[in-house]
């Protein structure tokens, strides 16, 4: 799994511009994390995808879009995973790496999760 | 300031002396602004032609062309003609105007979300929801349209946007778009490739039109003793009576040029993207070759063909900085002797004498008779495959198609607006006859707006390129191909108050053409071609070149 950080501007029509350039070259996103950075108007996109070879093909066209001031592929032991899991004992919630949250759940079998990869 | 009259001036700052469009009930208040302004306005018979004019325009005159149409259908019949200039990369502003932000995404008379419509065609595109961004959003929208890889930008602009206060302060803020990044850590290695290649080969595309870089490439070629070839964007970059210019490649280019494209143990390839009509099967294409690919765009590179020593900078500046690398360095010899030859014995000039009048025979006399400044533009299909083989474009002709989208009806418009980019231009409009009739209301246009432009049609009563492919690849089992009910092309013409002149023998069309030439009325010269002729040469799709239909040419020089 690859995980790729944008750094774009925060507003309206920016997942749409850039899940459009994915959505050209046919490629499904995994994980999808949006939220606030240290920079006013400012906003972090984490995805994740699973094939370098197509995340490495769409990162220049992500670079050209306007909205877009980085985007970059991160090393993957910065790589984090975070899980919500409802079982038979309620709402559970778990972070660690990638497999160790990937571990959690595999053996919790929980009736409901979601998982997203995250990273800084 | 109401935003209407602050959108007139800052369209005036940009230095736009005409603009396309049709107005409609958002685009009122700019509208009446207009009155009052010196900024000539074309009104169109349809926003799709409004985005070809504007983009013709930007052609000829290498600046922004404006476009404009209203909310809704306005806006949804423009998308063809941003799309077209996006593929060609041509600076375009289009502005759209749209339902009023307190009634926006309600599904209110009129409303089309042409900022989602518009996203995924052009380079980039906003959407005026506070009235202080519009004169950022302006200058920002025209910075973006020029500045590295040339594109169209839309803007969407609500009605209130229009009618509510600007002030000073917001209309004298300035603006700033990022450069794109130079990147020529690679020079030396494409410099060390070139000079030892043997048989080298420049291949130029669309991005040497727009950055002028004709005249450096030609000396670039001398130095390296290398043959240039063209892609159809890029034809009329380079003059096509210079001995090592071998004119446009590909699906239906001159053999000559697919001999030097495939042949060659370097290639040198600037402002090009490797398009499918280029290389054919791409798994094949350049197999035995090296790629130096140059393009101002990063993306660009390595997106068709990969793993290629990429230069990412202006084709100009590149090119440029090649000459600088190269000129001491003399080599004793490259292929280019037998390609001077070879090119002296790809002739195809077709005098063809015959009547039906051969289409060819048609591009013959034009090229023989255009003027060296003339502007000559294509619709799609047969037309413009024929064009871009039988006519010749050196001086300061120029050759301006629908390269990337293929937009049918793209010709005429195209023509009208380059006309009005250089009025002292002979424009002649190559059509075809299913072309013509998508956008041949744009008669009343040339009219109303005086803009005398020649349409060449090859009537071949056929949509020729489609019926071509249904007889060599689908048995000749023609569905949907032949026109029935076309109308009367000299009577529809006339009807405008267009000339029109109908030549149906070989032996009539010099002086038809001479005629239009002279013409200061909007002319149709209708010529009745022969419906069973083909484009020819052709590379089916997907094959590579040793599977050439060749038809008539007579080309002996061998693929490998």
């Amino acid at each position: 799994m690859e995980a790729m950080m944008l750094l774009v501007y925060d507003q309206p029509g920016v997942m749409q511009r850039v899940m459009g350039e994915f959505t050209r070259k046919r490629i499904n996103v995994e994980t999808i994390v949006v939220g606030k950075c240290e920079m006013p108007d400012r906003a972090r996109i984490v995805l994740s995808i699973s094939d370098r070879e197509k995340a490495l093909g769409v990162i220049e066209h992500l670079r050209a879009l306007h909205e877009v001031i980085e985007a970059d592929l991160i090393d993957h032991e910065r790589h984090e995973a975070y899980a919500i899991m409802l079982g038979k004992d309620g709402v559970c919630r778990v972070t660690g790496t990638v497999e160790e949250v990937e571990g959690i759940i595999k053996k919790s079998q929980p009736a409901k999760y979601i998982e997203t990869l995250n990273a800084i | 300031m109401k935003g209407a009259k602050a959108a007139v001036e800052l369209l005036e700052q940009q230095n736009v002396e005409v603009m396309f469009g049709i107005p409609g009930g958002v685009l009122l208040p700019f509208y009446d602004e207009l009155l009052q302004s010196d900024m000539r306005h074309i009104l169109v018979r349809h926003e799709q032609c409004a985005g070809h004019m504007a983009d013709g325009y930007a052609r000829v005159a290498k600046r922004p062309g404006v476009c404009i149409a209203t909310s809704g259908p306005g806006a949804t019949n423009l998308v063809t003609g941003v799309a077209t200039a996006f593929m060609d990369s041509s600076p375009v502003i289009a502005i759209t105007g749209q339902v009023a932000t307190g009634v926006l995404g309600n599904d209110a008379f009129q409303e089309a979300d042409s900022f989602s419509l518009m996203m995924p065609i052009t380079k980039h595109n906003f959407r005026i929801t506070d009235p202080k961004a519009l004169p950022e959003t302006i200058k920002k929208a025209f910075l973006i349209a020029t500045t590295g890889r040339f594109g169209p930008v839309h803007i969407d602009i609500p009605v209130d946007i229009f009618t509510a206060d600007i002030s000073d302060e917001d209309m004298a803020k300035e603006v700033r778009v990022p450069k794109p990044k130079r990147n020529l850590a690679g020079l030396l290695d494409a410099i060390k490739l070139l000079e030892q290649a043997e048989r080298p080969t420049i291949m130029v595309g669309g991005g040497v039109t727009w950055s002028r870089a004709g005249p450096e490439i030609t000396r670039l070629s001398e130095i390296l003793m290398a043959p240039i070839v063209t892609t159809l964007m890029a034809k009329g970059s380079v003059p096509e009576n210079h001995p090592l210019v071998l004119g446009v490649c590909g699906m239906h280019g001159r053999q000559v040029a697919n001999y030097a494209l495939n042949n060659c143990d370097v290639l040198l390839a600037i402002g090009t993207r490797f398009s499918d009509r280029v290389t054919g099967k791409l798994s094949e294409f350049g197999r035995k070759t090296k790629v130096v690919h140059v393009d101002i765009d990063s993306s660009e590179i390595g997106k068709n063909v990969k793993g290629r020593v990429g230069l990412v900078g202006d084709a100009w500046t590149v090119v440029n900085a090649l000459i600088a690398g190269l000129q001491q360095r003399k080599k004793a010899a490259t292929w280019k002797e037998r390609i001077i030859q070879l090119n002296k014995e790809c002739t195809c000039d077709y005098d063809l004498k015959s009547n039906p009048i051969k289409p060819q025979k048609v591009i013959h006399e034009m090229s023989k008779l255009l003027p060296e400044d003339a502007i000559v533009t294509t619709e799609v299909g047969q037309n413009q495959m024929w064009a871009s083989h039988f006519f010749k474009c050196y001086g300061k002709r120029m050759f301006i198609t629908s390269g990337g989208l293929g937009t049918m009806g793209f010709g005429f418009p195209a023509a009208l607006g380059a006309k009005v980019a250089r009025p002292e231009s002979v424009v002649a409009d190559i059509a075809g006859d299913g072309s013509l009739q998508m956008v041949s209301q744009e008669f009343a246009t040339a009219i109303e707006s005086d803009i005398p432009v020649m349409v060449c049609l090859l009537n071949n009563g056929w949509l020729g390129m489609v019926k071509q492919w249904q007889k060599l690849f689908y048995g000749e089992r023609y569905m949907a191909t032949k026109f029935g009910g076309s109308p009367d092309f000299v009577k529809l013409a006339e009807a405008y108050g267009a000339e029109a002149i109908r030549v149906e023998r070989h032996s009539e069309i010099s002086e038809a053409i001479r005629r239009g030439m002279k013409s200061d009325l909007p002319i149709l010269l209708d010529f009745v071609v022969d419906p069973e002729e083909d484009a020819l040469p052709m590379t089916p799709p997907g094959k590579n070149v040793s599977e050439c239909i060749k038809g008539r040419c007579q080309w002996k020089g061998g693929v490998a």
